[in-house]
């Protein structure tokens, strides 16, 4: 220990002075792996990334809400695109660009990059592919150059989606001149190349990248997409992968990291309580954390062992054990007559704690002596889902049910979720454009993966695809209250609660907002 | 001498050829154990919020994953016998290059430490050996146990804890070197020496810094076995025949007890030093978690985690490899320590 003390003593040189202040140092466990979001695989970190060294052609604004900054998925504002007309049937959106953007080799951003770009999306094998169909965006010929700085986008449908789906992180417009220059045969869409190196117009350019330990982009001085005759805030920007969480909050106390938005819910509490740091915590209210039952799997397609289930967890305990309290919960609410008080999904779910109405409900299921089943969580939620999966256990064991936990890796669940093995779990969903028909079509539809509770309901499938292009909202207002009524009646699954992503940060920074990816837009944030 | 050097080499030439079938044996059964591992990286890789059976499918073709196991497995050994060991999902990288960025790291981190546990442990186990018994050795004991005893995550933690969030005086804990400084030219891989061979004195202190808490933190670990086993082969050669005629033809101290005794107890000592060695470079993976290290152990942690084949293949092949390595060289510098001693 002494020689420890006189080694660091005689090695505590004193660190040079930097322009510190005029740069973040943004602290995650993940880590950027690609430079292009769309490559299968990429990870949120390099959703975050991308959002600041390209642009897209609309972003998110952001609004208030319980007093802290959120995206807002109902103001779209132009990003590389000046302005936007929307026809009023809604099957064309022309989008006017900025005759002052640049791509960050110095070369303008023409009509044409919008359109390789877009095509790109729609037609490589890429994530992008995916997301825009959500959209209605899915071939090429719905991109249309009509002059230099114009460019239109027919859609076959009036889909509220199509503009908010250009916002997110996919559809970013790239230096198509550059970008051909790397194709191949094989790669026409040059994605190997795009991987490894950027070729955008955004707010922050590549300075240097170790895939795994750290990012660093510094400012892109002619960027003017935030305000009109600013660049972004900070001059540099270093994304470091620390992944030990203890670290990360020792680090953000000490002043050594600026901000950081993945530390323990437990970590977060303390730092709130010294009162040294800012801690903004925003329920993500596009994710939702469940407890998933397979519909399909006896006893489970039961919808009585179901409600039994949603009666029989001790909720408030789960939700002080797993977030501490840190997020919106989900369950506890009142219907007085009966019915869903909005049709917005998610909502807060009628049930409660409640062991004899469990227990009536099992003997309804004919099954009044309980059952055995295992409980899976995935070994990287294992700090919110451990204390979780104990509580269940403990609390489903008194009406009978004998509930073994399973700690899997996160591949194995993964797996074992898209093959529909797993009979009672929990897991989270993320939606990035969070509509009631797009939480129903996505994540209750179909033999798929993110249909966790497997549910298999024609009935609730057309009411949300016709939600989907229902143009007038008191009508799909109705449909809805339907959907939600259906889902507290057949119990699919159980919505928990939405955790909160706590951000802490230097007390000198400000600006933070909650994105729909749920990391932090470099370009928000600046310093007092 | 000259032929004496030249028959340890061609012993050790014929040592490493010898190795080659258990290499092999290592490579076959870290691929077939991979593929009967539960999980399917196609799908744990495509997470997107929309990713769905399409994109799985792609995946699953750019890992090669579409073909039979025997097929995958000709593709892989072709694949080594190129030199390529396959692209590492995770990162994006080819595996080559991210075994070859983290190596040094982790063979910097592991050096330190078993020079810092050696320069320990040995005065340790010879002063427990020459007073057995006495408050001295059961102080070393106690040491020793307490060092076993905390696992290095947690002294890890703590000393995290103490020199940089209590006291201030270590650097912040993340990675080799802290983010403001530039690195120097890359040589050696090893940053200590690279600053050294670029001049860079004050590039050398920073990197020193970062090295201190997590080589100590690993040294804690690995100093009980090194001590006691020194102690052990101490006490024998102490109470042997040599020894006692040395004692008794007046002999000084410092030669008795150095240069007859230690030198006769340290054969044991050398072995397991070896072992400890190839231990802590795949055993480090909490020290190089907590510390934010960029070393190989975490790389091949998080993969297997993530089913990622690629990594966990290449490391375990580079595990292995190094193993034969340091066998080697220990088996070499028995000859050294002890002449009689010859490999083969």
């Amino acid at each position: 220990m002494l020689a420890t003390v006189a080694l660091l003593l005689i090695a505590n040189a004193p660190s040079q002075a930097q322009t510190r202040a005029e740069t973040l140092r943004y602290v995650t466990g993940a880590s950027v792996n690609t430079l292009d979001p769309n490559i299968p695989g990429s990870t949120r970190e390099s959703f975050a990334l991308s959002m600041s060294t390209y642009d897209r052609l609309v972003a998110f604004g952001r609004k208030q809400l319980n007093g802290k900054w959120v995206f807002d998925l109902d103001k779209i504002t132009g990003e590389l695109a000046e302005s936007y007309d929307v026809s009023p049937d809604g099957l064309k959106l022309t989008f006017h660009l900025r005759k002052d953007a640049k791509f960050q080799d110095g070369s303008p951003v023409t009509a044409e990059d919008v359109k390789w770009s877009l095509d790109r999306c729609v037609t490589a094998p890429i994530l992008g592919k995916a997301q825009l169909l959500t959209g209605s965006l899915t071939s090429a010929d719905q991109f249309k150059v009509i002059d230099p700085l114009t460019i239109e986008v027919t859609l076959p449908k009036p889909d509220k989606l199509a503009l908010p789906n250009l916002a997110t992180v996919y559809p970013m417009i790239i230096n198509s001149k550059l970008a051909k220059q790397h194709a191949t045969a094989d790669d026409p869409w040059a994605t190997a190349w795009l991987k490894e190196n950027t070729a955008g117009s955004g707010a922050y350019v590549l300075e240097s990248f170790k895939p795994g330990e750290q990012a660093i982009i510094k400012r892109n001085e002619a960027w003017n997409r935030g305000s009109p005759d600013k660049p972004a805030f900070f001059k540099r920007v270093i994304i470091q992968s620390v992944p030990e969480p203890a670290t990360r909050a020792n680090l953000v106390e000490r002043g050594d990291a600026d901000l950081v938005v993945d530390l323990q819910a437990s970590d977060v509490q303390s730092l709130e309580a010294k009162g040294k740091l800012k801690v903004i915590s925003t329920p993500q209210y596009n994710s939702i954390t469940f407890v998933s039952m397979n519909n399909q799997i006896p006893p489970f397609d039961n919808v009585n062992v179901r409600r039994a289930i949603a009666f029989a967890l001790p909720y408030d305990d789960m939700f002080k054990a797993a977030l501490f309290g840190r997020g919106a919960p989900l369950f506890g609410a009142s219907w007085p007559d009966g019915k869903p008080l909005n049709g917005i999904y998610p909502f807060q779910q009628p049930v409660k704690l409640d062991l004899d109405k469990a227990r009536e409900y099992l003997k309804a299921a004919g099954l009044p002596e309980g059952f055995s089943t295992t409980f899976s969580f995935n070994v990287g939620q294992a700090s919110t889902a451990e204390p979780m999966a104990a509580l269940v256990k403990e609390s489903l064991g008194k009406i009978g049910i004998k509930v073994d936990i399973q700690k899997l890796p996160d591949a194995q669940m993964s797996t074992q979720i898209n093959e529909k093995k797993l009979p009672f779990f929990t897991e989270g969903i993320v939606a990035w454009l969070p509509s009631t028909d797009y939480f129903y079509r996505n994540f209750y539809t179909g033999n798929q993966r993110w249909n966790y509770s497997s549910i298999n309901n024609p009935d609730l499938v057309a009411i949300a695809q016709e939600a989907r292009f229902e143009p007038d909202k008191a009508k799909y207002e109705e449909a809805g209250r339907k959907l939600n009524a259906m889902h507290a009646d057949l119990m699919p699954q159980i919505m928990l609660w939405q955790p909160n992503q706590d951000a802490v940060m230097a007390s000198s920074i400000e600006g933070y907002t909650y994105e729909f990816h749920r990391q932090v837009d470099y370009r928000d944030v600046s310093r007092k | 001498m000259r032929t004496g050097l030249g028959a340890t080499m061609v012993r050790a030439a014929r040592r490493l050829l010898s190795s080659l079938p258990a290499l092999f044996g290592v490579l076959v059964f870290t691929f077939l154990l991979m593929r009967v591992l539960p999980g399917d990286p196609a799908v744990f890789f495509a997470s997107g919020p929309n990713a769905g059976k399409e994109e799985i499918e792609q995946i699953r073709k750019q890992m090669g994953l579409d073909r039979s196991v025997p097929e995958q497995l000709v593709f892989y050994l072709s694949d080594i016998g190129h030199g390529n060991l396959g692209r590492s999902m995770m990162t994006g990288q080819p595996v080559l290059k991210d075994l070859r960025e983290r190596l040094p790291a982790s063979l910097e981190l592991t050096f330190t430490a078993l020079l810092i546990a050696l320069i320990a442990a040995v005065p340790l186990g010879v002063v427990a050996a020459l007073r057995p018994g006495s408050v001295v050795d059961h102080g070393v004991r106690l040491f020793c146990a307490l060092g076993v005893c905390v696992p290095t995550f947690v002294s890890g933690l703590l000393l995290i804890y103490v020199f940089y969030y209590l006291l201030g005086l270590a650097p912040d804990p993340t990675g080799r070197i802290d983010v403001f400084t530039t690195l120097p030219p890359q040589r050696t891989g090893f940053l200590s020496i690279d600053f050294l061979l670029a001049g860079d004195i004050e590039g050398w202190w920073t990197a020193c810094r970062q090295l201190i808490l997590p080589a100590v933190s690993m040294a804690l670990f690995v100093i009980a076995p090194l001590a006691r086993i020194t102690r052990a082969s101490m006490l024998v050669s102490l109470g042997s025949d040599f020894v006692r005629t040395a004692r008794s033809v007046g002999l000084s101290w410092h030669k008795v007890v150095v240069t007859y005794a230690l030198r006769n107890a340290i054969l044991p000592v050398i072995t397991i030093a070896g072992i400890v060695f190839s231990t802590m470079l795949g055993a480090n993976v909490l020290v190089e978690k907590v510390f934010s290290w960029p070393g190989v152990a975490s790389y091949a942690l998080d993969a297997l985690l993530s089913s990622d084949y690629a990594p966990v293949q290449g490391f375990v092949l580079l595990m292995a490899s190094l193993f034969v390595l340091v066998n080697l060289v220990v088996d070499i510098c028995y000859g050294i320590a002890d002449p009689r001693v010859s490999i083969g």
